[in-house]
């Protein structure tokens, strides 16, 4: 019964064309995660030269190079800001698009007339949700590698072990949004108010809860390379101890330790940074089984 | 004697503090094509939800082939097909599509092969292949109907399958029903307000007013009952004035 | 007022009160307006350390008999950085939300019929509820406003002046042109799409690409910023020497340039920073300079609004009254 309702929902998100629109740009925009990355690259070690011409005519001295020993996969390490961004979007867009039409066709009275049990349907959905996601991103992996191939002619086993890591991170964390995108439908009445409240819930993860803890604005959220913000105010002393929840911080930190584009730590401790993802995945996993169990889907909901 | 195919037993359900059925004792027999009167609001889906374990009641109980909606709820499922008011099924996808997801979930052994034989049976072969998105009420309504009984249920529940419809449909509508009572001696429970069309199609009436069983009979016996009347529509109205 | 007028100023009054009790925007701006108070109030408590550093330096100047005292640093408008960044991003979500609401209620509701089957032209219309969202918006921003003037003056210490309110309140002005803008998108894609739902997650997804992506990429190949803290101040260059150095890439310049073009966000952000001093190069120039040094953005601005609010009315008047088929 799950394999069922799993395949059926794949079948269906093939169908919505706004899920292909996004899934489209997702992997355009990893593609030219690969593009400006080379690109920039090539052009800053450009700028040094250039610098240090001009340094040279005026009597100064360069400072030494710092791009020289940017890893490999530095390439890609603007993926760590389009995941969280297109790639929330789309999952929360695949979790909403698993059980509106159930609410709102009517089909849900469909479904549960027949001995489907309301664990198997939830399980079904959240199955095909995770299949959905993970064939998205072996899509995106694989765009990844080929323009890793491209620049750098070859890529290192090591460098491939820790970008399947990077995608594998990045999958958990689309997990969280695309239950929030189920929760959201679970507990409103309407199709608009369930997709605005997960916008909104994204919003605050993705943008707000970093400010409360680490001061960091909007606009900073968005650039993989982030000058600290300063921090030593009292607000911060109570704040910052949330700074280990704020889900998209961690995911950054951990994402940037797997590729090596943030300095190294532990495997532990970048381990622990993903404890808080898995966590409030897992406790959404419970909260959307639950909601399933308790709702009525002998109303069709408002299908505005 | 065979036991009632559907068996309600001082049955009851609230919503918050709304009791929208009371104490209904109602029982149907294998075979009966059974019509469902009642103003709108007297708690006719309601009880249409209760019966395809859609919703629990308040209390009293309910059973159908036998089976109690609540405690054996699977088997009861197995049992039954339902076509609830003002179904879209999944627009994006086939006719075909949506009929064999259904019963997959039926447990339907050779889902496509039903599916196809269940289409040419009510006539609809063409619209296989055609995105549901698209099509008119009348053929999302014989969608609608291939979906309820793709998997030979013993029992057909109906909630308003003639709204939206044109007359041809509705004519469509009866004489399915009415085959399928006569080739699957499928029992069939339907809601409807077209009152000429339960002349014609029901064996058995029940009316239900403010959550309230006021009557319940064979179309014969009522027709006996009040000679005076010249409808079925003029016996309603004077049963919701009485009560 | 001419019969016209009355139709579009029913029009607003009726878009207006629709909106403000909407619950899910309701939270929105709640959402938005308790950010920019901890966002004012995260800079506003750095700034007054700094502010009072400052004062205690020309106290202590002028005790030592100093002539030339340095001017501040600070600048007490850049304290709102964040809060038009928090426009840029969510008040545009809010605006799309607005757009989508005045298409979807009408058409679950089935008022539109009863709307168009009277002498409303689709212009009214769309005139009528721009106006009305417009109305909504500038609620918005006007507590935003409030929130962040009075944030900066009781926890940074420093209270605005004339020249300041002025440029803030441009910036503001800019703020509702901007949100119309994306209502107008938001109010075209719901009504372009069977589904009202569907519309709702396309403008999500153009607003994703013109507020976040388009200028991530323009600030991704911004040589400057591929060192924390500025790629030329690393290497000890100022603006003369970044500028000298980047007529070696004009191509590329360009490139990065027409992606930032292409999104009103970044102009939109511009044109605020500049107002507000976050931009420290503009901190000197008067008003009228300033305005010169973003006619540019201002024209886009305008530009944009324009080309969407047209592209609303045309909408509008090619909808059908009564969805045809599907869902509505």
């Amino acid at each position: 019964m799950i394999a069922t309702i799993a395949s059926h929902q794949v079948l269906s998100l093939r169908r919505q064309r706004v899920f292909l629109a996004m899934l489209a740009t997702l992997l355009t925009m990893t593609a030219l995660a690969g593009v400006l990355g080379w690109s920039s690259h090539q052009t800053i070690v450009r700028v040094y030269d250039e610098a240090v011409k001009l340094l040279a005519s005026t009597g100064k001295p360069a400072p030494p190079n710092p791009f020289l020993l940017k890893p490999t996969l530095s390439l890609l390490s603007n993926m760590v800001v389009y995941i969280p961004l297109i790639g929330a979007l789309l999952a929360l867009i695949v979790g909403h698009l698993s059980i509106v039409d159930d609410e709102t066709n009517g089909t849900g009275r469909l479904v549960f007339s027949r001995q489907v049990s309301r664990t198997s349907y939830v399980l079904g959905k959240i199955v095909s949700a995770a299949t959905v996601l993970a064939v998205v991103l072996t899509a995106s992996l694989g765009v990844s590698v080929a323009a890793l191939l491209v620049v750098n002619r070859a890529i290192a086993g090591a460098d491939l072990g820790r970008l399947v890591m990077f995608y594998g991170l990045s999958w958990l964390y689309l997990m969280v949004f695309a239950l929030i995108g189920m929760v959201t439908v679970l507990m409103t009445r309407r199709r608009s108010i369930a997709l605005l409240s997960a916008m909104g819930a994204w919003l605050v993860i993705t943008f707000v809860i970093p400010q409360f803890t680490s001061g960091l604005r909007p606009t900073q959220s968005l650039n993989p390379i982030t000058d600290p913000a300063s921090t030593s105010q009292t607000f911060f002393k109570v704040t910052s101890k949330f700074r280990p929840y704020s889900i998209v911080e961690q995911y950054k930190q951990a994402s940037g330790r797997i590729l090596h584009t943030a300095p190294a730590e532990s495997f532990g401790h970048t381990v622990q940074r993903v404890l808080p993802i898995a966590g409030l995945a897992a406790v959404l996993v419970l909260l959307t089984i639950r909601l399933v169990q308790r709702h009525d889907f002998s109303r069709s909901a408002n299908s505005e | 004697m065979n036991s009632p195919v559907i068996e309600l037993r001082g049955l009851s359900h609230r919503y918050d503090t709304d009791l929208v059925l009371r104490d209904i004792d109602l029982t149907i027999e294998a075979g009966e094509i059974f019509g469902f009167l009642g103003h709108n609001g007297a708690g006719k889906t309601t009880a249409i939800n209760i019966l395809t374990t859609l919703i629990e009641p308040t209390s009293g109980t309910a059973r159908v082939c036998g089976y109690d909606v609540v405690s054996e709820r699977r088997d009861v499922t197995r049992c039954i097909g339902y076509l609830p008011a003002e179904v879209r099924m999944y627009g994006h996808m086939t006719a075909a599509e949506n009929l064999e997801f259904f019963a997959k979930l039926s447990g339907v052994a050779e889902p496509r092969k039903a599916v196809a034989e269940t289409l040419a049976y009510l006539d609809c072969a063409d619209l296989a292949n055609k995105r549901v998105g698209a099509f008119s009420t009348g053929m999302r309504q014989r969608v609608g109907i291939a979906q309820a009984i793709v998997h030979r249920p013993k029992v057909l529940f109906l909630d308003e399958p003639t709204s939206g419809l044109d007359p041809l449909g509705v004519r469509q509508l009866r004489d399915t029903i009415l085959r399928l009572n006569a080739d699957l001696g499928m029992t069939v429970f339907m809601n409807t307000h077209l009152l000429g069309e339960v002349a014609k199609v029901c064996t058995t009436i029940g009316v239900l007013n403010h959550g309230e069983l006021i009557y319940k009979d064979s179309i014969e016996e009522t027709t006996r009952r009040f000679p005076d009347e010249a409808s079925l529509e003029d016996i309603y109205v004077r049963m919701e004035a009485a009560s | 007022m001419s019969d016209s007028t009355q139709r579009i100023v029913t029009l607003a009054r009726h878009e207006y009160r629709s909106a403000v009790r909407s619950k899910i925007l309701i939270v929105l701006l709640g959402i938005l307006v308790a950010v920019t108070a901890v966002s004012v109030y995260i800079a506003s408590v750095d700034y007054a350390s700094k502010l009072a550093d400052y004062q205690a330096y020309v106290d202590a100047a002028k005790a030592s008999g100093l002539d030339r005292i340095a001017p501040s640093p600070l600048a007490a408008l850049s304290l709102l950085r964040g809060a038009f960044e928090y426009l840029e991003i969510i008040g545009a979500v809010i605006a799309i939300a607005l757009g989508y609401l005045t298409v979807s209620r009408e058409r679950s509701n089935r008022t539109l019929p009863l709307i168009r089957s009277r002498p409303v032209t689709s212009g009214e219309l769309a005139t009528g509820s721009l106006l009305g969202a417009l109305g909504v918006i500038a609620t918005l921003v006007g507590v935003t406003a409030i929130v962040g003037v009075i944030g900066v003056g009781i926890i940074g210490h420093d209270w605005i002046n004339a020249t300041q309110a002025l440029q803030l309140l441009l910036a503001y002005l800019a703020s509702i042109i901007y949100m119309g803008a994306f209502y107008c998108l938001g109010a075209i894609a719901t009504a372009q799409s069977r589904v009202a739902a569907n519309g709702l997650m396309i403008a999500l997804g153009i607003w994703l690409i013109v507020v976040l992506v388009l200028p991530q990429i323009g600030d991704t190949m911004d040589a400057d910023n591929q060192i924390p803290g500025g790629l030329f101040k690393a290497l000890g260059l100022g603006h003369d020497g970044e500028v000298q150095i980047l007529t070696h890439f004009t191509t590329y310049e360009r490139i990065r340039t027409w992606t930032e073009e292409a999104s009103l966000a970044k102009h939109f952000e511009r044109f605020t920073f500049a107002m507000s001093d976050v931009k420290e190069r503009y901190r000197p120039f008067s008003l009228p300079r300033l305005l010169g040094q973003t006619r540019n953005d201002i024209g886009w601005l305008i530009a944009y609004a324009g080309i969407l609010y047209a592209g609303l009315r045309r909408t509008f008047r090619l909808q059908p009254t009564i969805p045809q088929g599907g869902t509505p």
